[in-house]
């Protein structure tokens, strides 16, 4: 039977591709959702993780990094270099602002950093060192036209675009970089300068701890240690964000991604059905043969399943494909197609949906008369 | 031949059960993505839309509540109260920020109420305290539900505990849902004592409100003042802003996905038929025709699709409501149109997948063995 359907799927190459290239089709969209739930949670764990430091310290009770408001006390940064086992701190502020150009908007976060906690990777010009300037994210920039030189005007205070980040957003939003005198500058200079004590000046300290301290040993005295203050180990941080993420997107994604494995069942019926109506003739034969229905379901099925192993490498190149697409025309996306989890987990799901779908013309091929053999 | 192409269309009345079925589904996919972005979208403006007030103010260079931070001196509660044309002026604390329960995080708007004084507070009640005291919190139904919260339960903004100590309904969304807390005890958790966020304006009847936002500016130093509409249009924007570039591909995903699946059933329809075709075209019926035939059963089934597509989505806005209350979902004129579009442009490059097929068929065909 697999020979045969073999052969019939070489003696028709143009349905057969275009067969393969719809499952295909289905396969990839369901990755690139996939990869894009995947990736929106790399990027929250990475907003944290890029930071640095072996111990986060944050306001007592806050244990998310984005999307949440965190103000520690001047005094703080002091007590926590005062306990032994600290080698070394890093002061960061974090503060949401929208940018606007004309009729567009777009939610940024703005961090501000001393020596270390900025920008991971940047695509051109530098990072921001002088007063006034401001790296910002690819994300940002593609959107509004932005590159280093040019100005970037938020509540009326201008900036100079010092760099160009890569990779740096998280949650559809991307991120900017300035260092502590521009903020300082920022509050005075700008509108905000007559409310200015409701603004945050140190949201976090990424703590360095001496060689042979365990940081979560570390992160438990500063929490006993400082007053208002609670240390976390970046990798929980990143965990509590990347929770947040689950709670936004998981439960939209996943009825995207059950209603995206409805319609690749109903596509590999719809394939199967047309391939048992149009070989009524050849199985009627073959149950002249003497082949059982048992048989040829299994040869159908069988089919199905093998039309959806192909379909997977050029599934998961047009996911590729479509990723780096996406990618390009908003850079405040990363799909992580490539994500082994999801990956399996859709190679699997492909096969079990061919098995469904395959079983769609089930009724058709049990009533399969050997007598259709002979009628014209 | 139009005949014969309804003929064909419902020979295999599964088969194109499980197309049509199929094709709607690439486009319910689409018009679900749509749905959602324009469901959290509304839900993003429901605060600023629900309260009615007719202006808004806040920090001089902000314009929007979502995403935004923004702080005010109180003494400026009065200059906006002396505007002429202003009724009442309702401050409010405001902070985006997560909130926990049960070792779960979710998005908030957090606003901070003056006691007793309900004006900009939940507009729909759903049990327990209608308004927020000391250290306790009013929280949105359905995330209490989701949380295991009932009354007294602990929620945790910004670091501090706050009990539960009732439930507002239509305050949910899965972006931001509202939670409502006094205005002290948000101001001593955000460290801002001496500040207000935005300030909810009530005109004297018969006042144009954009009039009065233009006064209020001009009287009040460093403050923005929009209408009720400007101020919900921002944020509205912004958030499908937020979402315009992954619908867009989406709907180029879902379409390409239709145009495949389309693309197959009519060109399984041609292969089957060749002998058919060849007897056509011995009998004088142009390519031509036989084209406009396939063309007729890709937009037949394109048609379909849409409409079983928008009866999906008819059908999934309250069932997702009933079913799934945290996902907001929403269907739009846009979305429609730009869904039909769609379909009729998938129908017409479908159409052209089998045109090899049909003008490779020889007439000749026709009086072989």
């Amino acid at each position: 039977m697999i020979r045969l359907a073999w052969k019939n799927a070489l003696l028709r190459p143009g349905r057969t591709v275009l067969i393969v290239l719809s499952v295909a089709a289905v396969l990839a969209e369901i990755l690139v959702l996939e990869g894009f739930l995947a990736g929106s949670y790399t990027q929250l764990r990475q907003a944290v993780l890029r930071r640095g430091g072996d111990v986060m310290v944050a306001q007592a009770g806050v244990t998310n990094f984005l999307a949440t408001r965190s103000i520690l006390p001047q005094q703080t940064r002091a007590a926590v270099e005062a306990i032994p086992g600290v080698s070394g701190t890093h002061p960061l502020a974090a503060l949401a602002a929208i940018y606007e150009a004309g009729d567009l908007r777009t939610p940024i976060i703005v961090l501000v950093y001393d020596d270390a906690g900025g920008p991971a990777g940047i695509m051109s010009g530098r990072p921001p060192t002088e007063d006034g300037e401001i790296a910002v994210d690819h994300a940002l920039a593609e959107r509004y036209g932005l590159v280093p030189g040019d100005t970037l005007t938020l509540s009326d205070y201008d900036f100079t675009i010092s760099g160009i980040t890569r990779g740096e957003a998280a949650l559809f939003t991307p991120f900017a970089f300035m260092n502590f005198d521009t903020l300082i500058e920022f509050y005075f200079d700008s509108d905000v300068a007559s409310d200015i004590a409701a603004f945050p000046l140190l949201s976090f300290l990424a703590v360095d701890a001496a060689p042979g301290t365990d940081p979560a040993e570390l992160a438990e005295r500063i929490t006993a240690q400082v007053a208002d203050a609670q240390a976390i180990l970046p990798k929980d941080l990143a965990l509590n964000d990347e929770g947040l993420g689950r709670e936004l997107l998981g439960p939209i994604l996943n009825l995207l991604l059950g209603l995206s494995y409805g319609i690749g069942a109903m596509a590999i019926g719809m394939f199967t059905f047309a391939a048992v109506r149009s070989r009524r003739k050849t199985l009627g034969v073959l149950r002249a043969l003497g082949f059982t229905a048992r048989d040829i379901v299994t040869g159908i099925v069988a089919e199905a399943v093998a039309i959806a192993v192909a379909a997977i490498p050029p599934g998961l190149l047009l996911a590729i494909g479509l990723a780096a697409l996406i990618e390009w025309v908003a850079p405040v996306y990363l799909l992580q197609v490539m994500e082994p989890r999801a990956l399996l987990q859709t190679a699997l799901v492909a096969v079990v949906l061919a098995v469904l779908g395959a079983l769609a013309p089930l009724r058709m091929l049990m009533r399969l008369d050997p007598a259709t053999a002979f009628r014209e | 031949m139009l005949n014969w192409t309804l003929r064909e269309l419902i020979s295999a009345p599964q088969q194109l059960l499980a197309s049509v079925a199929a094709v709607a589904g690439a486009f319910a996919l689409v018009l679900f993505f749509e749905g959602i972005f324009a469901g959290e979208s509304e839900q993003i403006v429901a605060l600023i839309e629900r309260t009615e007030g007719d202006v808004w103010v806040m920090q001089k260079g902000v314009g929007n509540m979502h995403m935004a931070t923004s702080f005010v001196s109180d003494w400026k509660i009065d200059a906006v109260a002396d505007v002429e044309g202003v009724e009442k002026v309702t401050p409010i604390l405001y902070l985006n920020s997560a909130i926990e329960a049960g070792g779960r995080s979710w998005f908030s708007f957090v606003v901070g109420l003056e006691a007793g004084d309900g004006r900009a507070g939940p507009w729909k009640h759903a049990g327990g305290a209608p308004l927020p005291g000391p250290g306790t919190a009013i929280v949105p139904d359905i995330f209490a539900a989701d949380a295991g919260l009932a009354i007294g339960g602990t929620v945790r903004i910004a670091g501090r505990d706050f009990a539960v100590a009732g439930f507002s309904a239509d305050t949910f969304s899965m972006a931001n849902s509202i939670t409502y807390v006094t205005m002290s005890d948000l101001a001593d958790t955000m460290s801002s004592i001496g500040s207000v966020s935005y300030m909810l304006v009530d005109a004297t009847p018969g006042v144009d409100p954009a009039a009065l936002a233009g006064r209020i500016m001009d009287q009040v130093e460093n403050v923005n003042a929009l209408t009720r509409a400007e101020f919900s249009a921002r944020d509205y924007s912004i958030a499908v802003q937020m979402g315009l570039e992954i619908v867009w591909i989406m709907t180029l995903i879902g379409g390409a996905l239709a145009v495949l699946l389309t693309g197959f059933i009519v060109y399984s329809h041609i292969s089957e038929r060749e002998r058919e075709l060849a007897v056509m075209k011995a009998l004088g019926v142009r390519n031509r025709a036989i084209y406009a035939s396939t063309m007729l059963q890709a937009l037949a089934i394109g048609a379909m699709a849409f409409l079983l597509a928008v009866a999906l989505m008819t059908a999934a806005v309250p069932l997702t409501e009933w079913l799934m209350p945290k996902v907001s979902l929403a269907m739009t004129g846009a979305a429609l149109i730009r869904t039909g579009v769609t379909a009729l442009i998938v129908s017409l490059v479908a159409s052209i997948i089998p045109v090899r097929r049909v003008l490779s068929v020889d007439p000749v065909t026709a009086f072989q063995q």
